[in-house]
């Protein structure tokens, strides 16, 4: 009540003024830099609580000022302006682009606020900071940038990313970020054809990123925050008309190679009989000499194209259009990303800006080539054999094979990696619509308050089609050829979110409230057709349970005396994936902050311009689970492969499903403790936080008691982990004058994974290799970090040479077997860094990225599965097998595969970009407003390791040849208008 | 104070506003309440809505013996192991007969095998995972059925008389099938977590030890009798009267070894009812047992029970999958001749040499059974990785004894034969031999019977019938059929040092085991789950 007698005094204040009325003042709010109209520009009399904002064109007008009134013009991300009113009442005033940092507007969860105000862990990357370089997919544009966040791209084109925010939190449920477009939480998983859940988002439509850290940030988020959120804000219209041509050309190469045996080499190799007991048919050998790995790859060509236009329609919607175009090669042959996008994006306001309707609209046609095998075929097969032999009936490829009376006969083994390629087309196709409408209402009796609704949806709709060619020798001599298959996806997100925030300041303390609640389901359904050409195949339809989480939360922010600041949320949030005992979670947080450079003893100081002290707490929860009807009690019948006969008819044999109906969240609690800091008139800015994230009732594939359930392990919530880190970010304005600019940004991340307590203390094994099927390198166990490697301590000889085979005996028991396996090392990072640099020298600029990854261990399954001397038959050919082989002298697999001297430190630095422009400003001198930027620059520069395979940035610790990437050289125009 | 009032009112309009919101937004908590749209998956009222599902969920039970998941031979519904490993038949196979003398597989580096071929396997085994969890899911299987099955539930949902009469015998099935799965288990583990269907679903087990699934097994086979149909009368694939009695037989023979008692008589009066009143007869040619079509030609005869197995229907990495992909040599590359692909498996399944001189000498030159290629192979294996040494086997096949293949290249149409009459004639002999009573000349003119169907001429007199000569006869006729470990237990072989294999103990020419190694380890992860469970001695 005494909220609402306050709120009355204001509006009676308000009132007040009327009486007094003196004159009008009428005036346009431009940004300096570009001359365009600001809207939401806030003009206030100084000292008064008179006040206006503009409108969408920038103008604004205030009654009841008089001569001498000193109007406080703000703008959030601009600086403060105030203009002393003279005799003129008609005002043109020009607003800077504020280059604090400290101003910057970070959007949070339902809201924005400034990095100097926020009291949680929360960064904002916006145009600006954005990575230079061959930017394809939007993630890519973050690498690097951000103490905590890892960003994993393959060298595929278009490729999706590992996106990790201080490391995750689960074991088994997802680890994904949660990732907000414009206000639209997405799925995190991507659909059938695609290359990745932002492979279709053009990232020349992102306006800025936040990322929010801490359970301050994400609690708002409640059941979905735990691995923090990504809030990605697309760009929108302007009044001003504008006319931006993108375009980048990129010619990449894979630089490294795999060090295998040359054709001459080889020979060389199978003429020792280097294999134990057995003797090579030297006469397999062919005549020919080829580089298997120079014959997939490729040099590639790419480019990039976009054009955007701004302007208002009808002088009334300013809007935004874009049209980009993407076509990437990939570096293996036929391997190919292409990409087409249509964005929308229109912004009126109404009823003198109490009304501010945002509607984004974003079509996406994503179209891919996959290469049907990677560079593991290339670097086994026989390099004494030709690319092509003409008499071949494999459509003129060469391939092992024999004439006999009975016909062509295909020796057992690898097959032309070429080939390979060439003949199988498997192609995914996406059309993705999402976008927003979203309605913000100031209400004309209580301008303090409003109401946001805000309407998403996504839908994608995928599809793959896979052929082989009738003349490939996949399965040549049975009695189907090859694959044929297509199948599709249908993936729909829908949104409803609704909230009030209420904001309102006092003499001493300012208030800003917010309470809402959401509404999003999601559905899943599609169709696989199997292998055509199977005579046995089995088509399925498969539809997913929908998924629907429904949310309602409140943030309560409160600053006292501008130095003191408080921020409380909490979210109720609601999952289908539990039974109605489980479902709702509560999901609170606190943060505190104190600026301490505000205080009296500090005002002043020459050395610290900003000091921020902050600490945070609170609950975030886990529900992404993938079965989305775990609770219930149901039955399955199996798909057409999978039924029963009685007395040979096929019965649909059905079975109960697993089931666990106590399934609820996980939880994950973290606490922070975080200093901001300014230095020499914030010339130096940064943070440094520590934190400890604490996941309990881990969502967990546990055992259960055999014969107690319809499995022997089902997701259940037991276990611990816990994620310790320390996080440190510098920015420095090292130059900073008229024509020169020297910016730096550097961050470091520590990171400590470990799990605290597993389900029943069991050891789960995990981490699947090449070699063997099933085989596991990697184990959770109580104590250790996730994904630790669990190997056999290898022995040397005297000479220091590794004895193949010999394996200590860690129990003492005299046997060598599981038993004596233990942990060595683990694929996370100790620590992390990232650095950037940009510079501006008059109309020169150059930028460069570095990352470096310290502690991080990679098990090398290629030489594990690879480098041995029996292996240089493959069945009943000759396969090649890596160099690394002489390192070690061994000669069988599944003796030496799970040896801990496969475990190698990958740590590494790499220069992800370096770019050089120019920027001719005005050269077309008809129009007032022109620029052309001229700019090149390579990617993936360099990469220092000691790590001895192709690349040491691998998914998850297990290097088995990824996609390799590409060192590009890029060539672009940016040309505005 | 108007002024007041209006504010007063607008204030009262938007906390109205906001009540609306809130109720409205409330009432759509009700989509939280989610149904299964997927067309495989019902929840349970709407399935047994529709009376065929009895049978439906009976055959799931059966299926678990043959499937490992509903999605495909790549699908499984246990964890902690190779989906297609973890098919019954196929552990089954590992750790009877992949743990003894008969066969060796090339590929170590397939998790778990080469603890299991060299004797080496500690609780963290995953084929043992696989076995104690596959089997512990039939008989999860089994008493949902019998819970769902029963009077108050059927009566609950109006079945009509005439599925309550079928649903009668496919009770007794479901616990034939629960009462086989825990013989299994005393067998290979000697205890199992034990549930009936009067244990609600995730209720920690009590554990039962071998004697109490001695008596359990018994009293439950003998219980079922009355319910189950007559041998040979009920559709192929389902249990009869004479399964119950096969698995008898069984836990009787072998009764020493379970409980340390004898129980021989009781052995041969099972044989003897399946021989006298089961109706079967041997196949007409040996090889028939193990072709494509199994279930029809010949074989159908002599079959007593098949875990199914179909290239169209019933796909898995079952032991005839296995093995027949498998015993396809590495130069020989024979696959086109068996129905898979030429080169199979690239040579996966080998023979260890005391086996293969089982078959020494011109006895047993054209002895139907004889199926091993030597060619030029070296009979020891010296390197189990090397796939050019040791002899290999053609026994399995998925062609068809009326010519063609089966319908799919991998996935073979070949049942594997659980247990077949041969298997009870050499346990009458040996019953007899044992002191179980019966007639000595019937048990000669069994395994003779054995003989002249594999038109082996080289017959015995009841002078050479001895246990020896038993065990030995029984490698001959049932190896790699899953009862070489078991065999080997009964005649005091498997542990200890007085019969050493190639690769027992992992030693190239073998080695003493301890005795432990007579039971398997609880794997650990059960071990956990379950607060009741013990590990066995030694492990």
């Amino acid at each position: 009540m005494r909220k609402f007698k306050l709120l009355l005094t204001g509006i009676l204040l308000c009132f007040s003024f009327t009486v007094f009325a003196q004159q009008t003042v009428k005036g346009v709010v431009k940004e300096k830099a570009t001359g365009e109209g600001l809207p939401g520009v806030s003009v206030v009399v100084k000292g008064t609580t008179n006040g206006t904002s503009t409108d969408f064109d920038g103008n604004f007008t205030l009654k009841n000022v008089k001569t001498g009134d000193i109007l406080v013009i703000t703008y959030l991300g601009f600086k403060e302006k105030e203009v002393t009113l003279g005799t003129s009442f008609d005002l043109t005033i020009e607003l800077e682009e504020s280059t604090e940092r400290l101003d910057e507007i970070v959007v949070v969860g339902y809201g924005t606020t400034t990095v100097k105000d926020a009291t949680g862990s929360v960064e904002a990357i916006t145009t600006k900071d954005f990575n230079k370089g061959n930017i394809v997919t939007p993630e890519n544009l973050l690498s690097g940038r951000v103490a905590g966040v890892s960003i994993t791209t393959s060298g595929a084109p278009g490729s999706g990313s590992q996106i990790r925010i201080r490391g995750g939190s689960s074991i088994n449920a997802s680890n994904n970020p949660l990732i907000v477009i414009d206000g639209l939480p997405i799925d995190s998983n991507g659909v059938n054809g695609s290359r990745g859940i932002l492979a279709n988002i053009n990232p020349n439509d992102i306006e800025s990123f936040s990322i929010l850290k801490d359970a301050s940030a994400t609690a708002i988020y409640g059941s979905r925050a735990s691995n923090g959120v990504i809030i990605i804000t697309t760009k929108k219209g302007k009044s001003q008309f504008t006319l931006d041509y993108d375009v980048q050309h990129s010619f990449g190469e894979v630089v490294d190679r795999v060090n295998v045996h040359s054709a001459n080499e080889f020979r060389n190799l199978i003429n020792s009989q280097p294999i134990n007991n057995t003797v090579i048919d030297v006469s397999l050998l062919g005549n020919a000499n080829t580089d298997w790995q120079n014959e997939v790859l490729r040099s590639t060509h790419s480019t990039q194209h976009n054009v955007t236009a701004k302007g208002s329609i009808f002088n009334k919607i300013p809007t935004r259009l874009t049209f980009g175009f993407s076509d990437q090669e990939g570096a293996i042959l036929t391997s190919n990303f292409k990409r087409s996008n249509v964005s929308i994006s229109m912004n009126p306001s109404f009823f003198e800006d109490h009304l501010k309707i945002n509607l984004n609209y974003n079509r996406a046609f994503e179209n891919s080539r996959f290469a049907a095998s990677g560079i593991g075929a290339a670097l086994r097969y026989d390099p004494t054999q030709p690319v092509y032999d003409a008499a071949s009936p494999f459509d003129g490829f060469y391939q092992h094979y024999t004439n006999t009376v009975n016909g062509v006969v295909l020796s057992n083994g690898g097959t032309n990696p070429v080939a390979a390629l060439l003949q199988n087309n498997n192609t995914g196709k996406v059309f993705r619509q999402y976008g927003n409408l979203q309605f913000d209402y100031k209400f004309h009796f209580l301008p303090e308050l409003k109401a946001v609704v805000n309407l998403g949806y996504d839908k994608s709709n995928g599809s793959y089609n896979n052929f082989g060619s009738l003349n490939s020798p996949a399965s040549y001599n049975a009695n189907f050829v090859g694959n044929e298959s297509f199948g599709n996806q249908v993936k729909e997100n829908k949104l409803l979110d609704g909230y009030l925030n209420y904001k309102k300041d006092f003499k001493d303390i300012k208030t800003d409230f917010t309470a809402g609640y959401s509404y999003q389901q999601f559905k899943d359904s599609g169709f696989n057709s199997g292998n055509l050409r199977n005579p046995n195949n089995s088509p399925d339809t498969f539809a997913a349970t929908d998924v629907v989480l429904i949310g309602f939360f409140g943030r309560a922010n409160f600053s006292f005396f501008d130095k003191y600041l408080l921020t409380l949320s909490y979210r109720r949030d609601g999952t289908s994936r539990f039974s109605a005992k489980n479902r709702w979670g509560n999901f609170p947080a606190a943060a505190v902050a104190w600026k301490i450079s505000d205080e009296d003893f500090l005002k002043g100081s020459k050395v610290i311009s900003n000091l921020k002290l902050r600490a945070s707490y609170g609950i975030t929860g886990q529900q992404d689970i993938p079965n989305n009807e775990i609770y219930l009690s149901t039955y399955r019948f199996g798909n057409t492969g999978s039924q029963f006969l009685f007395d040979g008819n096929p019965i649909q044999s059905t079975i109960p499903q697993p089931n666990n109906p106590d399934i609820r969240w996980e939880e994950t609690a973290t606490i922070e403790f975080g200093i901001d800091y300014g230095l020499f008139d914030n010339k130096f800015t940064g943070s440094l936080g520590v934190f400890q994230k604490n996941s309990t009732d881990l969502l967990f594939n546990a055992p259960v008691a055999d014969g107690s359930n319809f499995t022997n392990s089902i997701t259940q919530n037991i276990g611990e982990l816990q994620v310790r880190g320390l996080e440190f970010t510098l920015n420095a304005d090292i130059i900073s004058n008229e024509d020169m600019n020297w910016n730096v940004n550097f961050n470091a991340t520590l990171l400590d994974r470990e799990i605290k307590e597993l389900a029943l203390n069991q050891d789960v094994t995990t981490g699947g290799v090449a070699g063997g099927t099933g085989n596991t390198v990697q184990l959770f166990r109580e104590g250790f970090a996730p994904n630790s490697f669990y190997v056999y301590k290898q022995l040397y000889d005297s000479t220091g040479a590794p004895i193949e085979g010999a394996y200590a005996d860690l129990d003492g028991n005299g046997i060598i077997n599981g038993e004596d396996r233990y942990l060595k090392e683990d694929p996370g990072a100790d620590v992390t860094l990232g650095f950037q640099s940009s510079f501006n020298y008059k109309k020169f600029d150059l930028a460069f990225n570095m990352r470096a990854s310290i502690g991080n261990y990679v098990y090398n399954n290629v030489n594990s599965s690879l480098s041995q001397y029996s292996l240089l038959l493959d069945q009943s050919v000759l396969g090649n097998i890596p160099t690394s082989v002489s390192n070690t002298n061994f000669q069988v697999t599944s003796d030496v595969i799970l040896s801990d001297i496969y475990i190698e430190n990958a740590s590494f630095l790499k220069m992800d970009n370096i770019t050089l422009g120019y920027t001719f400003d005005r050269p077309i001198k008809k129009y007032t407003k022109n620029s052309i930027r001229l700019w090149a620059g390579v990617q993936n520069v360099f990469t220092i390791t000691n790590y001895s395979g192709l690349d040491p940035e691998v998914f998850n610790g297990i290097d088995n040849l990824i996609f390799p990437r590409s060192r590009t050289f890029l060539l672009g125009a940016n040309i505005k208008f | 104070m108007k002024l007041i009032m209006k504010t007063n009112f607008k204030i009262t309009k938007a906390i109205a506003f906001l009540l609306i919101l809130i109720v409205t937004f409330s009432s759509c908590t009700n989509d939280l309440n989610i149904t299964p749209q997927d067309d495989q998956t019902l929840l349970g009222e709407d399935f047994f809505a529709n009376e065929s599902s009895y049978k439906e969920l009976l055959a799931g039970v059966y299926a678990n013996l043959s499937l490992t998941g509903i999605n495909g031979p790549g699908s499984s519904n246990i964890a902690g192991l190779d989906a297609g490993t973890s098919q019954f038949g196929r552990v089954l196979l590992y750790l009877q007969t992949l743990s003894a003398d008969q066969m060796i597989w090339s590929y170590e580096n397939d998790p778990g095998v080469r603890e299991i071929q060299r004797n080496l396997w500690t609780s963290q085994n995953p084929i043992i995972v696989g076995m104690f969890s596959r089997t512990h899911v039939t008989i999860a299987f089994a008493n949902n059925f019998l819970r769902e099955t029963t009077t108050e539930k059927l009566d609950a949902r109006n079945v009509s008389a005439a599925t309550r009469a079928e649903i009668v015998t496919y009770r007794a099935e479901a616990r034939l099938l629960r009462a086989m799965s825990y013989y299994y288990m005393m067998d290979l583990f000697g205890k199992a977590n034990f549930l009936t269907e009067n244990d609600p679903v995730n209720t920690t087990p009590q554990v039962y030890d071998r004697a109490q699934l001695f008596d359990f097994v018994e009293s439950e086979l003998v219980a079922i009798q009355g319910d189950l149909k007559d041998p040979r009368t009920n559709e192929h694939a389902r249990a009869d009267k004479a399964v119950a009695w096969t698995i008898l037989a069984k836990i009787y023979l072998n009764a020493q070894v379970y409980i340390g008692q004898d129980k021989y008589a009781e052995c041969l009066a099972a044989c003897k009812n399946i021989i006298d009143n089961g109706g079967f007869s041997l196949a007409s040619n040996y090889l028939h047992n193990f072709m494509a079509d199994n279930d029809v030609n010949s074989a159908d005869n002599e079959i007593i029970f098949p875990i199914v197995s179909d290239g169209t229907h019933t796909q898995n990495y079952g032991p005839t999958t296995v093995m027949i992909n498998g015993e396809v040599g590495s130069i020989e590359a024979n696959g086109a001749a068996l129905g898979v692909g030429a080169g199979g498996w690239g040579g996966a399944l080998r023979l260890r040499k005391q086996f293969v001189q089982l078959f020494n000498g011109p006895a047993f030159a054209n002895d139907d059974r004889n199926t091993i290629i030597s060619g030029t192979r070296p009979i020891d294996i010296i390197d189990i990785s090397d796939k050019d040494t040791g002899y290999i086997l053609e026994k399995y096949s998925n062609a068809k004894s009326s010519g063609g293949f089966g319908s799919d290249q991998t996935f073979v149409d070949t049942d594997f034969p659980l247990f077949r009459l041969a298997d009870v004639y050499l346990m009458y002999a040996e019953a007899h031999l044992r002191g179980g009573g019966g007639m000595l000349n019937n048990a000669v003119s069994y395994v003779n019977l054995l003989r002249t169907r594999a038109n082996n001429t080289n017959t015995i007199t009841s002078g050479d019938l001895t246990l020896q000569f038993i065990l030995d006869e029984r490698a001959r006729e049932l190896h790699w059929e899953a009862h070489r470990r078991q065999d080997l237990i009964r005649y005091g072989l498997f542990t200890g040092g007085n019969y050493n294999w190639a690769w027992k103990g992992n030693g190239t020419n073998g080695v003493a085991l301890p005795a432990h190694y007579k039971l398997y380890p609880i794997p650990s992860a059960s071990l956990a789950s379950n607060p009741n469970l013990s590990q066995n001695t030694g492990y």
